[in-house]
């Protein structure tokens, strides 16, 4: 009797102790995020999307940070910049006494590192940034002051500069392997600032990081202790788990269908925002018979946009004929672009000199059941005007590795392309610019001297009205050739739960950016 | 071997294997006359975006899909891709699995036990975890997922045939026929297959369900033939955004995989019944 007494009290205490612990920890506030693609690395300079944005915005941090919507530029850790007049010299101030998550300072040699770096891996921002600035034109004027001098003025480096993530350059030395820059490191570790410290990382799944008190921007009173970033690879797991509340939030790239479910849902706030969001096919100009700007047409006149937009998507999008998002400067605001019709789409398809003597490959993104829907309404239009489709479907970053070439790009491609940073050129500059060829964006593999130039032009000049007109006169060149097919322009619709507060939603990064946020009681 | 007729005679008397056979009957109709019966043929490719997601009518008898499709109609189209991936998927593992276990049961030796332990390999893995792999790696499309259907069922086959092989060695008949000098080819085929095509039979008929379940996970996952194919388990997998209020999308495809697999379960066991002469008895013992 003792001894099953003695047993209690063991066992008791036991429970007791295991369940101390968890008290304070109680205490400690979460949050998920469902992704739609998984993380496949933690390395900022390696991806440039939305995807995998988590990571740039909540692990790192860059000298300058858009914020809010419409997306301002702000001083993050830089506290001010200077341009010569002849703007090519960019000059930052560094903030003093910022740390990076194992308590070193962050210094200019450390933007220096992280510029080089980004140019070096010629990954995610590289192409875009190589167009600007040359490997060995950053320098570290003084501890606390960084230079670029670029290669010609840019009206768009500026916006480009928050993309230049700084990493911990004595870390990564330390980490580094056959002078890789410590890239096989750092896709699955953290060398940065940001207000978040990665703790955990399984490419698989995705990454868990607590809240990093000692970051340079003061926290506010309310905030979340730890945030996780997971892949939840179909939309309806996604908005299931949203309403069980399972995750307080996920993409705003639902099938209006799940955002009515949502809107329901007692526990869930949909969180209405203008964006700059453009859903397209990338055709593959490279490739015969897409080579043949009539077989283009035909292709841009096949797809119902009526019936995509207003009846699949419920009229919760906005036709957006070009390659510019309608509600941005730039948009030659005469070009109607194409519509649905099929007698024009067979007439072009007569005048084709190339003959259509194979099946296309549409590609969608897995995980993104609108994209599937697209590539069906796409497929149902070229098959009535004679042409076969294969429909071919990957995972994000797997569909980014096929689009670097034209070889292993599908002839068409649907997704979308967001903002990055609020400039036509994040739209038909990257797309269409043949320099750009290799990153996701520019996946049509589209050349033509003239559109280089005139976005050569709008890229080197400062002046808004040299600007526009040059976008618009690209824009019309590429809507008349055909390029691509341009579906729509769309509003942000992003689920999150109901009692978080301090959203902060920007077109870039879609608000994924986790510090400011908190539960409200 | 049995006739044919005799086999029927005694499929006829037990109730459920004729219920499967019906089943099975009318799955190979629909599949067959999926032009005529369905309502709305042009439905296996065409949209009507403006009609989608309606309830069943008389229009409609089963509603409308996601793009506005017909799904009674599809759901026909559907049964001729859910038998093509079962027949040809099974035949194809019959082809490889009943050489390989011939070949196994028929000779001792190092051949016979690598054979084995391959088909062991195979069988160690749950069939839908290396379909899985491998239509993934392959990419999905219908032929991939028939040949990773054949490339994870082959080994049942392999094992049945083995296991028949092996206990017929002992038999006078092959004993002699061997000792008249009959080659090895000779004996196996024209001998030993014919008197163990019973069980092949048999675990050909719960392949065929077990396979079209398995091609239908595959379907579901996304891992199947790409859209717009009208294939039950992708179906599935696309009504799943719209449950519960379009239940009529996933309730079709549902019911036609549970019918189907039901068929050809039924008329799977039933045959074992007739064919295999100690369950025959220890069946009749039970009813009685």
């Amino acid at each position: 009797m003792t001894d099953r007494r003695t047993w209690l009290i063991v066992l008791l205490t036991l429970v007791v102790l295991a369940t101390m612990p968890s008290i304070p920890a109680a205490a400690q506030t979460r949050f998920v995020f469902a992704n739609e693609s998984p993380y496949d690395t933690m390395d900022p300079h390696a991806a440039f999307d939305v995807g995998r944005v988590a990571v740039r915005l909540n692990l790192y941090d860059g000298l300058y940070r858009w914020l809010d919507n419409p997306p301002k530029l702000e001083p993050w850790l830089a506290e001010s910049h200077t341009v010569s007049p002849d703007g090519l010299t960019y000059t930052f101030k560094l903030r003093r006494g910022a740390k990076f998550h194992d308590g070193a300072e962050i210094t200019a040699e450390d933007v220096r590192y992280s510029a080089e770096r980004i140019l070096a891996l010629k990954k995610g921002a590289a192409a875009l940034l190589a167009t600007m600035l040359a490997p060995g034109a950053t320098r570290a004027l003084d501890r606390y002051t960084v230079q670029f001098t670029l290669l010609k003025p840019s009206a768009i480096f500026l916006a480009v500069v928050p993309e230049v993530h700084v990493v911990n350059a004595a870390l990564l030395k330390k980490n580094e392997k056959d002078n890789d820059w410590g890239a096989a490191w750092l896709t699955s570790n953290d060398a940065g600032s940001g207000s978040y410290m990665l703790t955990r990382y399984d490419p698989a799944v995705g990454f868990i990081a607590k809240r990093f008190a000692g970051h340079f921007m003061p926290w506010g009173p309310k905030y979340i202790d730890e945030i996780e970033f997971r892949l939840v690879k179909e939309d309806n797991t996604r908005v299931l788990g949203m309403i069980k509340g399972d995750y307080q939030g996920t993409g705003g790239y639902l099938p209006n269908d799940q955002v009515k479910r949502l809107r329901e849902a007692p526990n869930v706030k949909i969180i209405e925002q203008e964006s700059m969001r453009i859903m397209m096919f990338q055709v593959n100009n490279q490739r015969s018979p897409l080579t043949d700007v009539h077989v283009r047409r035909a292709i841009s006149y096949a797809f119902d946009y009526d019936g995509f937009n207003k009846d699949i998507l419920g009229g919760s999008v906005e036709r957006n004929p070009v390659p510019i998002p309608n509600n941005l400067w730039g948009v030659p605001r005469d070009v109607k672009g194409y519509a649905y019709d099929l007698d024009k789409a067979k007439a072009e398809l007569g005048k084709a000199a190339a003959k259509v003597d194979r099946p296309l490959t549409v590609g969608y993104l897995q995980g993104f059941s609108q994209t599937e829907q697209a590539a069906t309404v796409m497929a149902n239009g070229l098959r009535k005007i004679g042409i076969d489709t294969k429909l071919t479907s990957e995972l994000w970053p797997a569909m980014v590795e096929r689009m670097k070439k034209p070889e292993t790009s599908p002839d068409l491609v649907v997704y979308w392309i967001s903002t990055y940073y609020a400039d036509p050129n994040n739209w038909i500059g990257e797309m269409f610019h043949s320099g750009q060829w290799g990153t996701f964006k520019a996946s049509s593999f589209y050349k033509n001297p003239k559109v280089d130039e005139l976005l050569d032009v709008a890229l080197r000049s400062t002046d808004r009205k040299i600007r526009e007109k040059a976008y618009q006169d690209a824009a019309r060149i590429v809507v008349d050739d055909a390029a691509g097919v341009w579906i729509y322009n769309t509003k942000y619709f992003g689920p999150w739960a109901k009692n978080l507060e301090g959203i902060r939603f920007s077109p870039i990064g879609n608000g994924q950016e986790m510090r400011w946020v908190y539960y409200a009681k | 071997m049995k006739t044919v007729g005799f086999v029927l005679t005694r499929l006829a008397r037990d109730r459920s294997a004729l219920f499967g056979l019906v089943l099975i009957a009318a799955l190979l109709v629909t599949a067959l006359l999926a032009p005529i019966l369905a309502t709305h043929p042009e439905d296996v490719f065409e949209l009507h975006p403006a009609e989608r997601l309606r309830g069943p009518s008389a229009a409609h008898w089963l509603g409308t899909d996601r793009m506005g499709a017909d799904v009674y109609s599809r759901l026909l189209f559907g049964a001729r891709i859910t038998i093509l991936i079962g027949v040809i998927a099974v035949g194809a593992s019959l082809m490889v699995g009943v050489p390989v276990g011939l070949v196994a049961g028929y000779y001792h030796g190092w051949l016979s036990d690598a054979l084995m332990r391959v088909s062991d390999v195979f069988l160690a893995v749950p069939q839908v975890v290396l379909a899985i792999a491998i239509a993934q790696t392959l990419g999905p499309s219908l032929p991939n997922v028939i040949l990773a259907l054949s490339a994870t069922y082959w080994p049942w086959f392999a094992r049945v045939v083995y296991a028949e092989t092996r206990a017929l060695q002992k038999e006078v008949f092959v004993e002699s026929t061997a000792a008249l000098g009959a080659s090895p080819w000779r004996l196996t085929v024209l001998h030993v297959l014919p008197n163990i095509a019973s069980p092949i039979i048999v675990r050909a008929s719960i392949g065929m369900g077990f396979t079209i379940l398995t091609a239908a996970a595959l379907g579901f996952l996304g891992l199947g033939p790409p859209p717009p194919t009208p294939e039950w388990g992708r179906t599935i997998a696309e009504s799943r955004e719209f449950l519960p209020d379009a239940w009529w999308y996933a309730t079709a495809p549902g019911l036609a995989i549970f019918l189907t697999v039901m068929g050809f379960n039924l008329l799977g066991d039933g045959l074992r019944d007739v064919l295999d002469p100690r369950l025959r008895r220890a069946r009749i013992a039970r009813d009685d």
